[in-house]
């Protein structure tokens, strides 16, 4: 076994690939996230129109498969004389893919919160939409975290589809090393390891969040 | 004490949920001090016409008068500022149930009124010592018991410096034991001159402290009157029948008010 094939090559490009998946990763679950919360309080509270429009959306983008979405994005938007940069393009269709399933999260669990409380501010004179800002959410967003946290670490791993867009992140540049040096097994399975490692701290991280924010009434289990 | 003027008065209050007429022309005057106590079997509409008063709930007809001003719900400014002065208390309590006791009485204090947080933290303390609850203001709804819970939805709405009060069955939810604790801050608030409408089954209760009895059945205030009037000389059989049956379910459980 050749060490120095790991060190000189496998390495570099892994890190290089690494920050990309990052970049990527952060501000799709950034946005996907606010997205979500949007989405899932007015497919709930929302007017009429909104409430549709945010049906719509989930439908829509829970509907087409996301590597679809990416080439629309990307491959699609320039016939409309748009053009996204390989990044920016899957940053979006992250975001908008991620929103529509943390919007399903986020509606389940305002639903569950009993309509009394809304009443209960509404007669403190709370307006309807602050009362949803400042009693709902807070509670809805606690409740939801399990499921979004879900979500996010989903992310991680359907990041690498934007290397099918030409952003080579982390799956991009293990494909263009693997089949330069031939070495499938090893690579992909370096790959994997950090797509695990990236998880797992997510995860720790998003149970460190839930015990965090956990308050009497909304706990999380503890061992 | 003036009582020219009423501090709050309902005109002809129609209300209907789908073909359900709920509220059938329902008028009520409260002058400052008066406790009207609303009695009437499940369905006659008393809930709805609280919930009507401060508009949680909307009504075809009918207007609501805040000395002798006019309430227009459509003017949501104008609403949101009437609902300040309109106290609620609800059956199942409904406190903010991320929030702690302190909280749940310092918000609307903080996001309504927009009063800076250390006022607003000294009047919720405040509050919630009137209601005997100083020792649990850091605790959340999750680790209070109904008749505590109650207490501090007491000390939220009062927080708001309401000039009526409207509490809607305070004491349905709780255990026996806990019905007490909540009728002695009613009480207070009784001997502290506010003004009240209470819907409740506690005859033994609303007979000591009403100023006036509604008997509400089917939508219409049926009969009305000082409480020993209608609770043993009631003019109509509906309104006999009715508290007869309550008086004796609450012998039977050994009702204490």
């Amino acid at each position: 076994m050749d060490l120095s094939f790991y060190t000189q090559e496998v390495a570099p490009a892994m890190l290089r690939g690494l920050w990309v998946s990052i970049g990527l990763i952060l501000p799709s679950a950034v946005f996907g996230l606010a997205i979500g919360v949007l989405a899932g309080t007015l497919r709930v509270y929302g007017r009429p129109f909104w409430k549709r429009l945010s049906e719509m959306y989930g439908l829509l983008f829970r509907g087409f498969p996301l590597l679809v979405q990416l080439y629309l994005w990307y491959f699609g938007l320039p016939q409309l004389g748009i053009y996204l940069s390989p990044f920016a393009a899957s940053v979006l269709g992250f975001s908008l893919c991620s929103g529509a399933y943390h919007a399903e999260y986020v509606r389940g669990a305002l639903r569950s919160i009993k309509q009394g409380q809304l009443q209960a501010a509404r007669s403190l004179g709370f307006s309807r939409a602050r009362a949803i800002y400042s009693i709902l959410l807070p509670q809805a967003i606690r409740r939801a975290l399990p499921g979004c946290g879900n979500e996010l670490i989903y992310l991680i791993k359907y990041s690498s589809l934007a290397y099918m867009v030409t952003c080579i992140e982390l799956t991009g540049e293990a494909k263009i090393l693997a089949s330069m040096f031939f070495k499938y097994l090893e690579v992909f399975f370096v790959v994997g390891a950090i797509y695990l490692a990236l998880v797992s701290l997510a995860s720790w991280g998003l149970n460190r969040l839930e015990r965090y924010v956990s308050i009497p009434g909304f706990e999380c289990v503890r061992r | 004490m003036t009582r020219t003027q009423p501090v709050l008065r309902l005109e002809n209050i129609h209300k209907r949920f789908g073909d359900a007429e709920v509220l059938k022309g329902v008028s009520l005057e409260l002058f400052k001090g008066d406790i009207k106590v609303i009695l009437g079997p499940s369905g006659s509409g008393k809930s709805t016409l609280l919930h009507c008063i401060n508009f949680l709930v909307s009504f075809e007809q009918g207007r609501v008068f805040l000395r002798e001003q006019a309430i227009n719900p459509a003017n949501k400014p104008e609403l949101y500022a009437y609902r300040q002065k309109i106290g609620m208390i609800f059956q199942d309590f409904n406190l903010f149930d991320h929030l702690t006791a302190l909280e749940n009485v310092q918000i609307g204090l903080v996001r309504v009124k927009k009063i800076p947080k250390l006022q607003a933290r000294e009047r919720a303390l405040a509050e919630l010592a009137r209601v005997g609850l100083a020792e649990h203001v850091s605790k959340y709804p999750a680790e209070l018991s109904g008749g505590q819970k109650q207490r501090v939805s007491i000390a939220r709405a009062l927080a708001m410096d309401p000039e009526v009060m409207l509490l809607d069955e305070p004491t349905s939810a709780l255990d026996p034991e806990l019905i007490g604790e909540v009728h002695a801050v009613i009480r207070d608030l009784a001997a502290g001159g506010m003004t009240m409408a209470l819907v409740t089954h506690e005859i033994g209760f609303a007979g000591t402290l009403a100023s006036e009895i509604l008997f509400m059945e089917s939508g219409v205030i049926l009969e009305q009157g000082p409480p020993d009037r209608i609770l043993n000389h009631a003019q109509q059989e509906r309104t006999r029948e009715f508290c007869s049956k309550i008086a004796r379910l609450h012998k039977r459980s050994g009702e204490t008010a």
